[in-house]
């Protein structure tokens, strides 16, 4: 049974949300309301999957994303936000989130991402996509030799995805199958990730930060 | 005539420029009693000289007050300080005769008479140092009754430094004025962001939780479902646009996603597309043409998505939907009988641009518009 955590600083979603998910037959190990306590929490029970809301009070989703992918790798961070900020989606997946669903999701929707979150899939939202392919080109145009770049196929995959097309439209209308059309949707996101690390590491080392940073 | 800068009110970054003209003021009456020590015996009458130096100093007493209030410096004293200070210049012939002026005797208001000058220049900017100028350069060759080499020299000097003032007086309130600009603007980005943290924690929740309730009661409630669903995403794209505009250039992404509904989903990049806002207009319009084809003849409960993904020199737009797609030939016909069909239209559109069009359909299928357009204009 998938193990779910959700974060969300309103009572009345977080048990809308675990009532739904409870019905689709997830077990809702935890919840939290806040950063620190989500952070505390889910280190301690290590949930399969967080649902993350971005904007928790005065506290931000984006940091307990990145702290508990750190406390505790096997979880996956699903992030499911009412927030119109782009910066802020941006901010969580290159810090670890494994998926974006907007709050106006139906629970079909839901439950879908959260089994696929489970299953070590990338939940990409049409809207997601569109930010990475921005994001992979503002880095493109950056003066640094080290930032990743898309393979001509994952840039159409991930067009196609911020077209509205699902992993499956996808397989056929490249004929590929529709693991690899997975495969490419996730490496777009681990890319951005492993350098957003890097970049932390080195601004770290470069700070004189001695906290060893991994 | 009125200042053209009145309404703008004593601009803070002005004031140590009026600072400056009251010191200069100071000090230049400070030489002109030196001026009356050093040539006392080329004064006839020591008395009548005292008493003008006496009447300077209470007229630079006038002028401090008055500069160094902000009520002062927004009334005309800058030319009345002309006025009088020209008179004074006059009244140099009280102290020595027409003769010995002319033959080159002291004056007591020699550098003193220039204080108008700068004042007349920071209140007025060019136009007011070169009237301060001229008028002072005159008075004192009218006093020496002639035009040697010390006057061209002198007056010379008075227009280049009330000009240089005028214009670095007028640099300033312009630069003051951009600053509040910005600080306002700034200060409304501030505010608008501030709102839209609270809409996120109240009324964003509040719909996405009615949207959810609705769906699982069922009957009238999935009605009111639908029309929370409707407008939060009315909010989130209102929310997220910020239709930006500078120098000509407008923000296409922002533009987009005021297209948003609950069927159009607006995909662009976190960031700003500038472009020429002709440019946009006629995306945008492309884009609305597609949209409207959707609507038409995609069937009901099709969804359409709009992407614009920036390609460095060019830019990609697409618009997709779900829908039952156009059966092949159709829109040949359509062309083909001159109506000034859905892709006709697009496609002159974009091609007005430097850009082309790609159309991907079949029935059953939906439809794929791909627009690709140069960011410059052809």
């Amino acid at each position: 049974m998938t193990r779910v955590m959700i974060v969300d600083d309103h009572p009345m979603w977080r048990e809308s949300v675990a009532r739904d998910l409870g019905s689709r037959g997830y077990d809702v190990v935890g919840t939290a309301a806040d950063a620190p306590s989500a952070v505390r929490i889910a280190a301690a029970v290590r949930p399969d999957v967080v649902v993350m809301d971005l904007q928790l009070g005065t506290t931000s989703g984006v940091d307990a994303t990145r702290d508990i992918v750190a406390a505790a790798p096997d979880t996956r961070v699903l992030v499911l936000s009412a927030s119109a900020e782009q910066d802020d989606v941006l901010d969580a997946v290159k810090n670890g989130a494994s998926g974006y669903l907007v709050k106006s999701a139906s629970l079909d929707e839901l439950d879908d991402a959260v089994g696929r979150t489970a299953d070590g899939d990338a939940v990409f939202s049409a809207g997601l996509a569109g930010l990475l392919l921005g994001e992979y080109r503002r880095l493109h145009d950056a003066p640094d030799d080290d930032a990743p770049t898309l393979t001509e196929r994952e840039t159409e995959v991930l067009r196609l995805v911020s077209r509205g097309l699902s992993a499956r439209q996808i397989a056929t209308r490249l004929t590929l199958s529709h693991r690899t059309v997975e495969n490419h949707v996730q490496n777009t996101l681990r890319k951005l990730q492993l350098h957003n690390r890097v970049e932390l590491t080195r601004y770290a080392i470069e700070h004189g930060i001695t906290d060893d940073p991994e | 005539m009125d200042s053209p800068h009145e309404g703008n009110a004593a601009p803070d970054f002005l004031l140590p420029l009026w600072r400056a003209v009251v010191a200069f003021r100071l000090i230049a009456w400070v030489v002109a009693v030196a001026v009356f020590v050093r040539g006392w015996d080329r004064f006839p009458d020591h008395r009548i000289a005292i008493v003008l130096l006496l009447l300077m100093a209470a007229w630079t007493a006038v002028v401090t007050v008055a500069y160094s209030t902000d009520a002062g410096r927004r009334s005309r004293m800058a030319g009345y300080d002309l006025v009088v200070t020209v008179a004074f210049v006059a009244a140099n012939l009280l102290t020595q005769s027409a003769a010995a002026l002319s033959d080159g005797a002291p004056i007591l208001t020699s550098l003193w008479a220039t204080g108008p000058i700068f004042a007349l220049a920071v209140e007025r900017g060019r136009d007011g140092g070169m009237i301060g100028a001229v008028a002072i350069g005159a008075a004192l060759i009218a006093l020496r009754q002639k035009i040697g080499d010390q006057e061209i020299f002198n007056t010379t000097l008075f227009l280049v430094a009330g000009v240089t003032l005028g214009y670095a007086a007028t640099t300033t309130r312009r630069a003051t004025s951009v600053l509040r600009e910005a600080l306002a603007a700034e200060g409304a980005t501030a505010e608008r962001e501030r709102l839209s943290r609270s809409i996120h924690d109240g009324v964003l929740q509040v719909l996405a939780i009615v949207r959810r309730r609705g769906t699982e009661i069922g009957g009238d409630a999935a009605e009111l479902s639908a029309l929370a669903a409707e407008q939060e995403v009315a909010l989130r794209s209102l929310m997220t646009s910020r239709p930006t505009s500078s120098g000509g250039q407008v923000d296409l992404a922002a533009t987009l996603r005021l297209r948003a509904t609950s069927r159009i989903e607006v995909v662009t990049p976190a960031g700003e597309l500038m472009l020429a806002r002709r440019t946009v207009e006629d995306i945008v319009a492309a884009v609305g043409e597609a949209l409207n084809n959707v609507v038409e003849h995609a069937g009901s409960g099709a969804r359409a998505w709009i992407t614009a993904e920036d390609l460095g020199d060019r830019l990609l737009v697409s618009v997709r939907d779900d829908g039952v797609g156009i059966a092949p030939g159709r829109l040949v016909v359509a062309q083909e009988s001159g109506h000034l069909g859905v892709a006709q239209s697009i496609r002159g559109r974009i091609a007005d641009l430097g850009g082309t069009v790609a159309l991907q359909t079949s029935s059953g299928q939906g439809t794929e518009w791909e627009l690709t357009v140069p960011k410059a204009r052809p």
